[in-house]
């Protein structure tokens, strides 16, 4: 059956996992996605679409990069997000699904980005002015330490290093 | 980490007063004892601002986040 003609006859929210075999991160995700599956058994259905197979499917969806998890309610597309993310990150598209609604946006709100950014170039400023070197070196660094709190989760250096430390050691 | 006990406007107000009073403190405007004392008084403020947490709040069960 066509994949829209299934989404319109699916009782329940889906949330569709476009993946390969070939790909690193989709199989990262993919024990991630079974737990949550269970958790979520009979509220929410996860579908998988082979991006191999369905060139096409893809191509209509505009999904450009996988694994992209798209999640669907009542036929609808409510949210989609491509890339490998945290556990938490793709529970948010599960809850998403029952909603109906676009998951809350993640990390700071745009006015807590502005004032930490404002009071962390203050910090960099009054540290220029002070003649006091060990302390204007610790203003410096405070006010980077603040400006950078404004945009730690856009930067993907930090991703990598938090990730990495919150693996489980083998 | 902390709950929130401050409201938006709250968090602002503070942040911004405490680098007005960072800057007199420390910036070279106010000298000696003062200056460190509003100084100090500014980095509480603005930390406290920043993370929207007061602990002195808590110390008296209050809070301006609704």
């Amino acid at each position: 059956m066509d994949f829209f003609e299934r989404l319109k006859q699916a009782p329940l929210p889906v949330v569709v996992d476009f993946w390969a075999p070939w790909c690193g991160p989709c199989r990262a995700i993919d024990p991630v996605l079974k737990k949550l599956g269970a958790q979520y058994a009979g509220r929410v259905e996860v579908w998988k679409v082979n991006a191999d197979e369905q060139p096409d499917l893809l191509r209509s969806l505009r999904i450009y990069g996988i694994p992209t998890l798209v999640v669907f309610k009542d036929g609808q597309e409510v949210a989609r997000r491509t890339g490998a993310a945290s556990p938490d990150a793709l529970a948010t598209l599960f809850e998403a699904a029952l909603s109906g609604q676009k998951p809350a946006q993640v990390g700071p709100a745009p006015w807590e980005r502005l004032l930490r950014m404002v009071a962390g170039t203050a910090l960099i400023i009054l540290a220029f002015q002070n003649n006091t070197p060990w302390f204007a070196l610790l203003l410096g660094l405070l006010g980077l330490g603040v400006a950078f709190s404004a945009v730690y989760d856009r930067c993907p250096i930090y991703k990598a290093i938090t990730e990495r430390l919150k693996k489980p050691v083998p | 980490m902390f709950k929130v006990n401050e409201a938006n406007w709250d968090r602002i107000a503070r942040a911004l007063l405490g680098i007005v009073l960072l800057y007199l403190g420390f910036g070279g405007v106010l000298a000696g004892t003062l200056g460190i004392v509003v100084g100090v008084l500014g980095a509480i403020l603005l930390i406290t601002g920043l993370v929207g947490f007061c602990p002195l709040y808590t110390l008296f069960k209050f809070s301006t986040k609704k």
